[in-house]
């Protein structure tokens, strides 16, 4: 029976040749889309989820009221952990750890050799918390002396070439104008990629707490510092309970500071659940991770609804078949089976097409998402991409199988075969669901672009262009004013300037928040320290008073504000006037500081000359190579051996919009693909139609129709279909795009072009699509198609 | 075997019912060979699926081989189609995709005769019918009267005790027609009961008795003498 069923699909492939390759190519690429986005998403979802005790590990996060509204952030103070552990018997572990990207790269120095890495200062539990595998070391003691440094393996090996016997060892490490010699306890594994904290060393938090002048038992509960808690509860903790527990804990403990809550958030939902809106968690990346997932879904069905619909379209050609097989005492079982065996068949071949793309197209994916993907055959990936081809194939198989046998012998002897209306209409909708997807998603790639072109020419009210920056390391930190002052000597050096931190610090933004007084409240307001002619050398505009000039002493007292601060301070002519102690020196325009999501907060800018932690460089556009080159050799002068690292600015801006760049890129792909896949069913169904019409078209000719009232007629049902799809589209495109914008302070104005835009994409590809073959029928002689009868 | 009681085919349309057949009444014994004539929409193709139990009537009482056949589930039916009834079509419905070998073949894998036997069942038929260089060809590789023989192969593998031909000369001309004819006959003296419908006066005669329908009604049921 099984070679029998076989047997015979083999044959049909071969009989419908046309449909064979169309589905083929749906299905191969609807696969592998969904493999790769599978691939992604499984990416996404293993984040931070390789530590043994994951699902007791915790951080420590707090809710700030600031003027009504609720701020979170996983920032807390030092003595946080150690209280927690002590009262808390629920807790069984507790660390403090200082927040990735805290500070810039440290510089390790052995003898001659250097080496840049980036360090976290860690509580002596952490490694009992978290799980970085040790290569040498006791896990247990090896953060108990404040003055070791655990260091990575290929730190170890950077350093020493190898691994072995590099315990015991000194090194001494280097940040500003800070240095301690420290010795070697153990070596961890690298960190690996899908970990949201990366680090090249760990030194030990109370070594940091010396640096910076922590003393060993003061608490000071209504003060607030930068630093990450982490715990790790005791098995079968009722988390709720302990929640309740520790939310007043700073109320409790402090009599001033009312309005601070604690909460415990599993640490491996961080990634991706991360963002908070007014206290509550509002998603994260695990909205792409949703999005993606969709639309793999989406492109898949498109391909099964081709499936479906052809299938179905050739069962006037199969019906004999159906007839035949019950009058000889084929039960309908046994040929819907025959069917799902066909649709198993081709959709396991398409399968094997789909891998070969995967790993053709892994590279590029891997490039466009950033990830390091691979395509390694483990019970994971089998056990997807069986279930994702079963699935596939039941859904393809399903309604052709239960379709055509379903039809009564006695049609077949009638001689009578009609599409009943419903069948109509079922294929109809079908068809109109695929282009309604691809019409949403040309919106949607539309909408993207115009917004990134948006982003990208948009005036910032800063120029970002041609500024490069990089840290002062080594024997620049001290000189920096003669380094700079050499920086300017360079001929394709237009400025030079220096600051606290970065300008862009983060994805989110830069400026460092302080707090300040006005008018006997609180207010939170970003800030940079910044050297003199920074302002100049960042083009921001100055609108009232002045810039910070060295020709004025008294200018380190002084601060500029801009617009927005002015605004909230709500103050007039503000040049002179005194906000918390400190002269208004002037008044600049507002600029983006953020990424556009946001709307432009108030800044401040303070004159600190000797913070400064990096270089900015303005580089006259031509000149860049020649110039950076200069810049290294001077850099090098002051340390030798240590690699010059620079930046650009604009990528810092860049990398604000990774994300939606990322969404943009795929989503054109996608786009792309829904509408080659949706247009291939469409050209089978067409070709299937006109050979069912050929003697139609035969008499309408013999009776005097032109070619063009024949093309006419049988593009009409068509475009009617992709004209209903549009509009079914236009709605839901509308609501997900505006949703989309709403992300952004500043974005574009939706222009009903966009729409109609997508509608015209849509419906000319349709029409290319069928044209061809709706010309070609309407080209054959009259003689021919009658006489066949 | 066969014996319908005042079997009754209709269809309601709006104002009225349209009856195919109306009131039958026939009895056939097994051993017979029954030709059934009458002219174009006299009910001759609805007698013959109602009896090959693919259309049922309106009315009337059916009982085949002393069952009654109405209202059968589908293993029941399916039971039946596998082991007592067979078809022969004008129009051959041979399947294409399948070679001549695996179109006879087919009714022996539903019925789920072991691979083993079926070989020598189907080689047996193909020697008997003279088409054994036929084999491994498609239907349309070959004359209607071969694909025609293939068709009877096809519907007496299963050694059924009813075969039921609807015009099965209809496509083809009289020299091959009268071979079939020749071939049904042969089957019917081997103990098969043979319906068989027809236009052709000259190959009804081959049947033992003729019955004729007109508008719905058995007009006239003669035995032919031999």
């Amino acid at each position: 029976m099984l070679k029998h069923n076989f047997l015979l699909i083999f044959r049909n492939f071969k009989r419908f040749k046309s449909s064979f390759f169309i589905n083929l190519v749906g299905l191969s690429t609807g696969l592998a889309c969904t493999l790769l986005i599978y691939l992604w998403v499984n990416d996404e979802l293993n984040f931070d989820k390789f530590h043994e005790k994951g699902d007791r590990i915790f951080q420590v996060m707090e809710n700030r009221e600031i003027e009504g509204s609720i701020k979170t952030t996983g920032q807390t103070q030092d003595f946080l952990a150690r209280v927690l552990a002590e009262e808390m018997p629920e807790i069984e572990l507790a660390t403090v750890v200082t927040p990735p990207n805290f500070f810039p790269s440290f510089t390790l120095s052995l003898a001659e050799k250097q080496v840049k890495g980036v360090a976290k200062f860690v509580g002596k539990d952490f490694l009992n918390i978290f799980s970085y595998p040790l290569l040498a070391g006791n896990k247990n003691t090896i953060l108990a002396n404040k003055n070791g440094i655990v260091i990575s393996e290929s730190l170890a090996k950077s350093l020493f070439r190898t691994i072995d016997n590099c315990v015991g060892k000194s090194v001494e490490w280097q940040i500003m104008d800070l240095k301690r010699l420290v010795s070697i306890t153990g070596v961890f594994k690298d960190v690996p990629v899908n970990s949201s904290e990366q680090f090249d060393f760990l030194l030990t938090f109370d070594a940091f707490k010396d640096l910076i002048g922590i003393k060993g038992e003061e608490m000071n509960w209504s003060g607030s510092a930068p630093f990450f808690t982490y715990v790790l509860l005791k098995e079968k903790t009722n988390v709720d309970n302990l929640n309740t527990k520790v939310a007043d804990l700073i109320k409790r403990k402090s009599k001033d500071d009312q309005h601070r809550t604690l909460f415990l958030k599993l640490y491996a939902d961080k990634y991706l659940y991360g963002n908070y809106k007014n206290g509550i968690e509002a998603g994260g990346r695990i909205a792409y991770v949703n999005l993606f997932s969709i639309i793999a879904i989406f492109i898949l069905l498109i391909a099964c609804i081709n499936f479906m619909n052809l299938s179905t379209a050739k069962a006037s050609r199969r019906i004999m078949e159906v007839g035949i097989k019950k009058v000889f005492g084929a039960q309908r079982k046994t040929l819907v089976w025959q069917y799902m065996i066909e649709s198993m068949l081709l959709t396991l071949l398409s399968l094997l097409v789909a891998l070969v793309l995967v790993k053709l197209l892994l590279p590029r994916f891997s490039e466009i998402t950033g990830k390091h993907l691979e395509l390694l055959f483990g019970t994971r990936l089998t056990l997807a991409s069986v279930i994702i081809t079963l699935l596939t194939a039941i859904l393809a198989g399903s309604y052709p199988a239960l379709y055509l046998s379903g039809f009564s012998p006695i049609m077949l002897l009638k001689r009578q075969f009609s599409s009943s209306l419903g069948e109509l209409w079922s294929r109809k909708g079908l068809v109109i669901f695929q282009f309604a997807i691809s019409v949403i998603f040309i919106v949607s790639v539309l909408v993207v672009y115009k917004q990134i072109e948006y982003i990208q020419n948009k005036n910032l009210g800063f120029d970002k262009d041609n500024v490069l920056y990089f840290e002062t390391d080594g024997k620049v930190i001290g000189n920096a004013e003669t380094f700079i002052s050499e920086v300017k000597n360079i001929s394709g050096v237009v400025n030079a300037s220096s600051m606290l931190g970065n300008f862009i610090s983060t994805p989110e933004g830069g400026g460092m928040p302080g707090k300040i007084q006005w008018k006997g409240k609180e207010m939170i307001l970003a800030g940079a320290a910044v050297n003199y002619e920074l302002l100049e050398l960042l083009g921001i505009e100055i609108k009232e008073g002045r810039t910070f000039s060295r020709l004025f002493a008294t200018d380190q007292n002084k601060v500029i504000y801009n617009e927005a601060a002015i605004e909230a301070f709500g103050l007039k002519d503000p040049v002179g006037k005194i906000v918390d102690g400190q002269e208004i020196l002037g008044v600049v325009k507002n600029f983006h500081f953020q990424s556009l999501h946001e709307l432009i907060k108030p800044f401040c800018f303070r004159l600190e000359p000797q913070a400064g932690t990096s270089i900015l460089v303005k580089i006259r556009k031509g000149t860049e190579e020649k110039t950076i080159n200069e810049l290294q050799k001077l850099y090098q002068s002051y340390n030798p051996g240590l690699v010059f690292n620079y930046k650009f600015l604009d990528q810092d801006f860049q990398a604000q919009y990774v994300a939606e760049k990322r969404v943009a890129l795929l989503s054109r792909y996608f786009a792309v693909l829904a509408l080659i896949i949706s247009c291939l069913g469409l050209f089978g169904l067409a070709s299937f139609m006109i050979e069912k019409r050929t003697k139609e078209i035969a008499i309408r000719k013999v009776s005097g129709s032109s070619k063009i009232e024949i093309v006419l007629l049988l593009t009409n049902d068509f475009t009617k279909m992709v004209i209903v799809s549009i509009f079914v589209a236009l709605p839901i495109s509308f609501f997900m795009v505006s949703r989309w914008l709403e992300n952004y302070a500043y974005r574009i104005e939706l222009d009903w072009l966009y729409f109609f835009g997508a509608g015209v994409i849509a419906l000319l590809t349709a029409w290319l699509t069928i044209g061809i073959q709706t010309i070609r029928a309407a080209k054959i002689n009259p003689a021919k198609s009658l006489a066949s009868e | 075997m066969i014996q319908l009681t005042n079997i009754d085919k209709y269809y309601d349309s709006k104002f009225q019912r349209t009856y195919v057949l109306k009131d039958i009444i026939l009895e056939v014994k097994e051993g017979e060979f029954l030709s059934v004539m009458g002219p174009s929409g006299s009910g001759k193709s609805t007698l013959l699926n109602i009896i090959g139990l693919m259309d049922s009537p309106s009315s009337g009482k059916y009982l085949l081989d002393g069952n009654s056949v109405l209202d059968l589930k589908e293993k029941v039916r399916v039971d039946y189609h596998r082991n007592f009834i067979s078809f022969i079509f004008q129009a051959y419905h041979l399947i294409e995709e399948m070679t001549v070998y695996e179109n006879i073949e087919t009714p022996l894998i539903y019925k789920g005769v072991k691979s083993h036997d079926r070989e020598s069942m189907v080689a047996d038929l193909l020697d008997r019918f003279n088409i054994v260089a036929k084999k491994d060809l498609f239907p349309q590789q070959l004359s209607g009267g071969q694909q025609q023989l293939v068709g009877i192969a096809r519907a007496i593998i299963s050694k059924p005790k009813l075969l039921l031909a609807d015009e099965p000369t209809g496509n083809l001309h009289s020299t091959q027609g009268e071979m079939i004819m020749e071939t049904l006959k042969e089957l019917n003296n081997e103990g098969m009961t043979i319906i068989h419908v027809t236009h052709n006066e000259k190959f009804a005669q081959y049947g033992k008795r003729i019955i004729r329908l007109e508008d719905g009604n058995i007009r006239s049921d003669t035995n032919r003498k031999t």
